[in-house]
């Protein structure tokens, strides 16, 4: 690949000039309004208020796009997170069970208790996914021999499994208010409104940056634990901070968008490709390619039965499992 | 009743380990197949037992090509015992050591009075009766050692092959097994076995088949085998070889670099 | 005589879950009721014999149908975390079906099983073709479930891109035995020729446990036996899936119980295997009609709450 042999800060500026143009088409293609590519810029920085599609640019489009960068480097950090505390190549927020967690914590509220509203979501979310992932390490904690990675992995299928299946119960029991959990499950950007955009950014700009903060200390737990602890890392620290930002990461990102899979999956192994494995590059790195990710699945999710949608999330996944399959393989286990 | 080899050639994975081996097993003795460890004593006794195909060459049983014989047939005249063993799940010792009978039985593996009778024999000569109702997973190493070999020998087979059998015991089960290989023997087995320790073949068997590098370097009685010349080519050892003071069969002792 | 034991009991409560099976639901009968049910013109007769009794004998065939697959897939490649569903046989048959009814919709539905059955037979060699002859359990494992992971997701996909053929797809998919009835019965009939082919494996079965090495030395035929018995696996599971969509774990945990209960010679456990996934299915069947009726849960949520924890249990004992 040429980039992976440009500087990093070029990189950056590649990447990054890539996402705003994908953000760019992503506000105008494939609306059932006519929308052409001078309208969405118009709408941007000249808005009209008599043009029908510029108003849909600006109402729908834009908080659509921006939620969709949002969540994109949310759960791209969470993964590159995940994958340095656990030092596990699989690790991912879908693939470990927290996504499922996070969805059985909202489907449980919302359906037992819909009058908490998006907050209250949003904390079950929180709750959800902090029981599994808990659940996750402790189990994963109980192996310390050498195959124990993948056992993570199958532990997080496993409870993945589990909170799916309590979660389809608690949405057939309550059909009533069921409808609104459903879309959260299939991952669709579609509802993505203003308001949701003004309860995610500060959730989500506070932790990535704390994420940020954290990959000096990624860097040294890659020399393995003992060489971490003997380096003056504490580990306890780190790993109850990463696990709080991978949390609030991919509990603002689930409630506000639903269960996009994946992401964290894929993406860190791609920035590894670009930049190597310091993760003060490849973190940021991640967020860009996760931010282009999900807006690119987005536009795809619009076309492929235009008019209608199809979730991004099943996009996501479509492209995700493969690469799955493809990591199990590469690695000699 | 003969078991031979005519210029084999056996590996894994297209590497050859035993190469162009040409052998006879001599029919009613206790045989040793010694050599340093990768010298493909082992691979010999898998390609004898079947569970290897030569790439080259063929084993003969009884003047025909042995791996072109009915399996269950076969299963009848020779016994292998394996050097690991699994653990299976939920068995019994008695189910267990009943397996052996499998070659004899019908679809459904129901045992006949004589298969009890042989059951109930093999564990007294084993020393498992006691062992009989427990859980083949909850015995001890060297329990479940004796168990397996009852299991072989529950095969009723004239041919008794086994693949470093000492391997995993304490040395009074090491002598007791070497001792109960011996009765067998005389009772009209013939034996083959892997074994590591020189001076045990030395005592217990009445034939040594020395290999170096795939090949059969030299075989006869204990006292032709056991030469210091032998166990400085072989092994590169240098040793004085003595009298055993109650066997009075050659043993080696090692001497310092 | 121990065994017998044990026998006397799953029985006895397979009896008494069928007799549950019958009284409750979303309208609850008494005993005089279910067996006025049987004969026609009653007032229980449609409730029991179109709905009821049908489902009942169709829990039992499938739980036995999928355990014994489990038994198998165990027993050959002895290795306890492997099961048809974990190995993604299930999903990949699942995947062929929905294909089938949204690319075929108006073709005679009776064709399901055997097109569930190629998609899981696929599955079965594209999980060989990735892992090879000999992997360890865990490798096996986490590639079945990356696999049943994608299958799943084709078919999420699939339906999503066709919302009109949805309706009959989902029904099918969710693990349920709801609506199902005596069609579904006779198509599953013919594939119950596989557990007589099954059963006749169990000694063999028994000295592959021993390890290759001795089996092969006991004169089986390992390679063959493998094949054989992989295959009636897949062509068990496919035949369940086909009438009620990927139940899962079920094949997991019911060998592994039955297996505690009848100890690990086949010839027992084989049956037991069965008798358990029969009582599982029909408990599971029964908690989800009966847990807020009239709603009906899927039974494969129930056997996912049940197995998946069992799973994580086995996960951790697996060295």
């Amino acid at each position: 690949m040429m980039l992976s042999r440009l500087p990093f800060a070029w990189q950056c500026i590649v990447l990054g000039a890539s996402l705003l143009i994908i953000a760019w088409i992503s506000l105008f293609s494939w609306s059932a309004v006519q929308i052409t590519p001078m309208d969405a810029l118009h709408a941007l920085f000249n808005m009209d208020n008599t043009s029908v599609p510029q108003h849909i640019v600006q109402d729908l489009r834009l908080p659509r796009t921006l939620i969709g960068i949002l969540v994109g480097a949310s759960l791209a950090a969470a993964g590159v997170v995940m994958q340095g505390l656990t030092q596990n190549p699989l690790a991912a927020p879908s693939v470990l069970g927290v996504n499922a967690g996070a969805a059985l914590g909202m489907a449980a509220v919302s359906t037992i208790a819909p009058w908490f509203g998006l907050l209250g979501t949003s904390v079950a979310a929180i709750i959800g996914g902090g029981m599994t992932w808990t659940l996750v390490m402790v189990l994963g904690s109980a192996w310390k021999s050498g195959n124990d990675s993948s056992r993570l992995v199958l532990a997080g299928v496993a409870i993945s499994a589990l909170c799916a299946a309590l979660t389809k119960a608690s949405i057939i029991m309550a059909e009533d208010q069921a409808s609104g959990v459903l879309t959260w499950l299939a991952g669709s950007l579609a509802n993505a409104r203003w308001n949701t955009f003004d309860h995610l950014w500060p959730i989500s700009l506070f932790s990535l940056l704390g994420c940020m903060a954290l990959s000096p200390t990624l860097n040294i737990l890659q020399l393995g634990e003992e060489n971490a602890r003997n380096l003056g890392a504490s580990l306890i620290l780190t790993k109850l901070a990463g696990s709080f930002l991978v949390l609030l990461l991919v509990a603002s990102a689930i409630s506000s968008v639903g269960s996009i899979g994946f992401v964290g999956l894929l993406v860190p192994h791609m920035a590894k490709m670009l930049c190597g494995q310091d993760h003060r590059r490849f973190l940021p790195l991640s967020m860009l390619l996760g931010a282009m990710l999900v807006v690119l699945s987005d536009i795809i999710s619009r076309s492929i039965i235009f008019p209608m949608e199809t979730p991004a999330g099943a996009v996501l996944a479509l492209i995700g499992a493969p690469f799955f399959i493809y990591l199990v393989r590469k690695r000699t286990l | 009743m003969s078991l031979s080899t005519h210029n084999v050639c056996v590996g894994y994975h297209g590497k050859t380990i035993v190469n162009q081996v040409s052998l006879t097993i001599p029919e009613g003795k206790m045989i040793a197949l010694l050599g340093p460890n990768g010298c493909g004593k082992s691979t010999l006794l898998k390609a004898m037992a079947r569970i290897l195909t030569p790439i080259k060459g063929e084993v003969h049983w009884c003047g025909k090509n042995l791996h072109q014989m009915p399996s269950k047939g076969l299963a009848k005249q020779l016994a292998l015992l394996p050097q690991t063993q699994p653990i299976p799940e939920g068995i019994k010792v008695k189910d267990l050591i009943a397996y052996g009978r499998s070659p004899y039985t019908g679809f459904w593996g129901r045992l006949t009075k004589d298969d009890h009778t042989i059951i109930d024999k093999v564990m007294q000569e084993t020393g498992v009766t006691a062992l009989a109702e427990q859980l083949v997973s909850e015995l001890s190493g060297g329990q479940r050692q004796r168990v397996w070999l009852a299991m072989t020998l529950a095969q009723d087979t004239p041919y008794l092959l086994l693949d470093e059998p000492t391997t995993y015991m304490d040395l009074n089960h090491q002598v007791e097994l070497m001792h109960l290989l011996r009765q067998l023997n005389l009772s009209g087995k013939t034996i083959v076995t892997v074994l590591h320790d020189i001076n045990q073949a030395a005592r217990y068997c009445d034939h040594l088949i020395v290999m170096k590098q795939g090949q059969i370097n030299t075989q006869g009685t204990p006292e032709a085998v056991l030469t210091k010349d032998m166990l400085r080519t072989v092994f590169d050892l240098n040793a004085q070889i003595h009298r055993d003071p109650i066997a009075n069969t050659p043993m080696c002792i090692v001497e310092d670099k | 005589m121990n065994r017998f034991i044990p026998f006397f009991i799953i029985s006895v409560l397979l009896i008494s879950l069928v007799v549950a099976n019958l009284l409750f639901g979303a309208v609850s009968l008494s005993l005089h009721d279910v067996f006025r049910g049987f004969q026609p013109g009653s007032d229980s007769y449609f409730t029991i014999h179109e709905y009821r009794l049908p489902r009942t004998l169709l829990a039992i065939l499938v739980g036995a149908m999928l355990a014994l697959a489990g038994a198998l897939v165990q027993g050959v490649i002895r290795n306890p975390l492997a099961s048809p569903d974990i190995l993604g046989v299930s999903h990949g048959a699942g995947l062929a079906a929905v294909v089938y009814m949204i690319y075929f919709p108006h073709s005679s539905i009776s064709w399901l099983p055997a097109v569930a059955l190629v998609g899981g037979l696929c599955a079965a060699l594209i999980l060989w073709w990735l892992c090879g002859h000999r992997s360890s359990t865990i490798k096996l494992a986490i590639t079945g479930v990356a696999l049943a992971t994608f299958y799943a997701s084709t078919v999420d996909f699939l339906m999503l891109i066709k919302p009109l053929e949805i309706n009959n797809a989902l029904l099918w998919l969710t693990g349920s035995l709801w609506g199902r009835s005596w069609p579904q019965i006779t198509m599953l009939l013919p594939w119950l020729v596989l557990i007589p082919c099954a059963l006749y494996l169990a000694k063999s079965l028994n000295l592959i446990h021993l390890g290759e090495d001795t089996a092969i030395s006991l004169g089986a035929k390992v390679n063959s036996l493998r094949l054989i018995a992989l295959a009636i696996a897949v062509a068990l599971t496919a035949a369940a899936v086909s009438i009620c969509g990927p139940i899962g774990f079920l094949g997991l945990v019911a060998p592994h119980l039955a297996r505690k209960l009848f100890g690990g010679r086949h010839q027992a456990l084989l049956p037991a295997t069965m008798l358990v996934g029969a009582v599982l299915l029909l408990m599971a069947d029964l908690v989800a009609r009966t847990i807020d009726p009239p709603i009906e849960l899927p039974a494969g949520i129930m056997t996912a709450v049940l197995g998946a924890p069992y799973f994580l249990w086995l996960l951790i004992r697996t060295k």
